[in-house]
């Protein structure tokens, strides 16, 4: 089941979910909005090997924004931290967003239980687009789980910034070879 | 409501999910992560007509791995049969692969309850990208439904062990 906005509010309150700022004017019926925080970083290389530990740039949104093009990723995160220990979430864009052509995830729209953070956003523009600090770009839903629960403890935990692929420590990983 | 990592591992052993090959460290705390397979079909028509079926080459995915385009998409497809006659099934991105700008599918995400097969992928990159064959690619997670379960799913899609192309033209 998905959690209302009126539900929302509730386990905030109690501690439940996190989501930090929390202002309850971005609370929607089914959803909250969220905004973006300040850094994005950018692959080097244009060819990206998931082998290869991949070099990045950071850059910070200026006052009068930072254009995105088609064609290269971009790493944003989240300005708030959020998570649950209690409730799956689950991002995307906001509808008006999406009518820019902003992909504000690449498919991995599914937020482990347990991951509390600025979570890393992955952006793809349909076309050239201009992003400004902070601005509202996308909504969290929360879902009830069923089952044992256990938190994630994952490669990306506690990240507080845009946070690059670590997939190169999949092809260290004994266990990948088996 | 979705279930969990340990829930995903209880239903694959009663036999209510089934993850072919199944690895319990693939589990995650609400999904299981899946492979890629070693075959890529890549498109051939330089506009996609839903009325034709689509013309395409066959790629092995060498041990150097295999380099994917951005002014294309290909289809592959997940290494492990994976579905279900209980709970409905949902196809995602790992963030890890997300991260490095490679969608898994083109919004077509939900999975019918009923079906157990190979998932064709409908991969398409935002800059060049190598992929290798059996690399932790993507997740599925599974969903309780609400409401009596009838007619399983018995489509075109149902019975796949290789990517497929879209049988679109079929209706068309």
């Amino acid at each position: 089941m998905i959690l209302t906005g009126s539900k929302i509010i509730e386990e905030v309150r109690n501690g439940r979910i996190t989501i930090d700022p929390f202002v309850e004017k971005n609370v929607s019926t089914n959803s909250y909005d969220f905004h973006v925080g300040d850094l994005i970083k950018t692959y080097k290389s244009q060819l990206l090997d998931p082998k290869l530990i991949q070099e990045v740039e950071t850059h910070e949104i200026a006052d009068e924004g930072f254009i995105m093009h088609p064609n290269k990723v971009y790493l944003g995160s989240t300005f708030e931290i959020m998570g649950s220990n209690h409730y799956v979430p689950i991002i995307r864009g906001t509808s008006s967003i999406g009518r820019l052509g902003l992909f504000i995830n690449i498919t991995a729209d599914l937020i482990d239980i347990g991951s509390i953070n600025r979570w890393t956003l992955q952006f793809n523009a349909s076309q050239s687009i201009r992003i400004y600090k902070r601005m509202k770009i996308g909504q969290v839903t929360f879902w009830t789980i069923k089952g044992d629960i256990t938190l994630y403890k994952g490669k990306y935990k506690g990240t507080m910034e845009p946070q690059e692929s670590l997939i190169y420590k999949d092809f260290e990983d004994k266990e990948h070879k088996k | 409501m979705i279930l969990s990592g340990p829930k995903i591992d209880e239903e694959v052993n009663n036999g209510n999910i089934t993850i072919f090959p199944f690895c319990e460290y693939l589990l995650n705390p609400n999904s299981y992560n899946y492979r890629l397979d070693k075959t890529v079909l890549v498109p051939q028509d330089s506009i996609i007509d839903p009325k034709e079926a689509m013309k395409y080459t066959t790629v092995e995915i060498p041990e150097e791995g295999y380099i994917l385009r951005p002014d294309k998409f290909y289809l592959a497809n997940t290494l492990e049969i994976i579905g279900s006659k209980k709970y409905t099934t949902t196809l995602i991105g790992r963030s890890s692969i997300g991260r490095l700008g490679l969608f898994l599918q083109i919004t077509a995400d939900l999975g019918h309850i009923g079906t157990s097969h190979k998932w064709t992928l409908e991969l398409h990159c935002v800059q060049p990208l190598v992929i290798y064959f059996n690399m932790k690619i993507g997740q599925v997670a599974f969903w309780e439904n609400d409401g009596k379960i009838k007619n399983l799913y018995s489509g075109e899609y149902g019975k796949c062990s290789l990517p497929t192309i879209s049988k679109i033209y079929k209706i068309l």
